[in-house]
């Protein structure tokens, strides 16, 4: 099994670029699960995937990279189990740390779930690039969070000016060099089918 | 094998400045809720929780999410806190005269005792609307 994090803040558009890259896999021959962590007790997005007919296992009331993780470990060894996916997707909170997971995986998982790390893909809403990169605590969080990327998706692209988007290229190239940059619109489809064949790139390579 | 580690008690620092609640409760009235009526509630209830959070000092809307869920009927509505971003998708269903109602307001830059207070603010104006009842409660959580 192969994890990949679709990660990013609040609103960037995660659960909208989930479903449509779940469908994808699937028609590529994937077997897809996906585990969705809301921090309300009775998590939403989850219950928005369900209704496109999607796999999902969601974990509510707290963050998957610290309150909850022993419930994503719980889970994960249970998916493992049962339906045993290709992939499973996973969806944090938008305040979620990538890197906290990835790590809370790899130290609690060797020898007991058959599972490796794939590529972190995280949103960036190019609608408002000033308040994430402005406001102090948020710009901290939305720094890190965009540091921990294999991928960074440049998001609403279809809502925002060419020159918003290239401003907003250049400063998350400067936070993190050496992710993929990618402009993506999941109301147009532009950029989809880049990213996914990313995705499964390195998917494939992890 | 290694211990698990346990970080049930811990929340990152990095959340610094972003709260949360969240309501989970049934929603009634005697004459039934129509599609169209369905989702102007959803939409104003949407407005109404970013406008009482803009009141009391937030910085910015995280994501305010909510879904109306009735046997049929399954309505998905969201804001990132201007009235131009309130969106309303899903099944309308037949109308009904009760229905479960799952909202997650997550803020930055108030308190937990503040979005709570907005959250709830807004929904009890947006039910006193619409002339409609907020029944069972189940897991309200901050």
């Amino acid at each position: 099994m192969k994890l990949v994090q679709i990660a990013g803040y609040l609103g960037s558009g995660k659960t909208t670029l989930i479903i449509a890259l779940s469908k994808s896999l699937s028609e590529r021959g994937k077997k897809i699960a996906i585990l969705v962590n809301d921090v309300g007790a009775v998590p939403v997005d989850g219950k928005v995937m369900q209704e496109y007919g999607l796999t999902v296992k969601d974990i509510g009331g707290g963050c998957i990279c610290c309150q909850v993780a022993g419930n994503m470990l719980k889970t994960l060894g249970l998916l493992a189990k049962g339906m045993n996916p290709d992939i499973i997707i996973i969806e944090p909170t938008g305040m979620a740390v990538p890197n906290a997971i990835k790590k809370t995986v790899v130290d609690n998982t060797a020898g007991r779930i058959d599972i490796s790390i794939g590529p972190t893909i995280v949103l960036f809403d190019t609608t408002r690039e000033e308040k994430l990169l402005t406001y102090d605590t948020l710009k901290r969080l939305v720094t890190t969070q965009l540091l921990d990327a294999d991928i960074i998706a440049l998001s609403k692209v279809d809502i925002t000016s060419e020159e918003a988007v290239a401003h907003a290229r250049q400063s998350v190239h400067r936070i993190n060099p050496r992710a993929e940059i990618i402009t993506v619109s999941t109301r147009t489809g532009e950029g989809l089918a880049n990213l996914i064949n990313a995705v499964q790139e390195m998917t494939i390579q992890a | 094998m290694k211990k698990l580690v346990d970080l049930r008690e811990l929340i990152n620092p990095a959340h610094e400045d972003i709260n949360s609640y969240a309501i989970t409760c049934t929603v009634s009235r005697e004459r039934d809720v129509g599609p169209g009526e369905l989702r102007a509630f959803s939409a104003g209830l949407m407005a109404a929780i970013a406008k009482e959070c803009f009141a009391r000092g937030a910085k910015d809307i995280g994501h305010i999410k909510a879904y109306a869920e009735h046997a049929g009927g399954f309505l998905y509505a969201d804001t990132l806190g201007t009235p131009a971003d309130v969106t309303v998708e899903g099944r309308d269903g037949d109308p009904a005269a009760r229905f479960t109602l799952v909202i997650n307001s997550v803020i930055y830059g108030l308190s937990a005792e503040a979005v709570k207070d907005a959250t709830e603010a807004a929904l009890k104006d947006q039910l006193l609307k619409f002339g409609l009842v907020r029944g069972t409660e189940t897991n309200n959580r901050e």
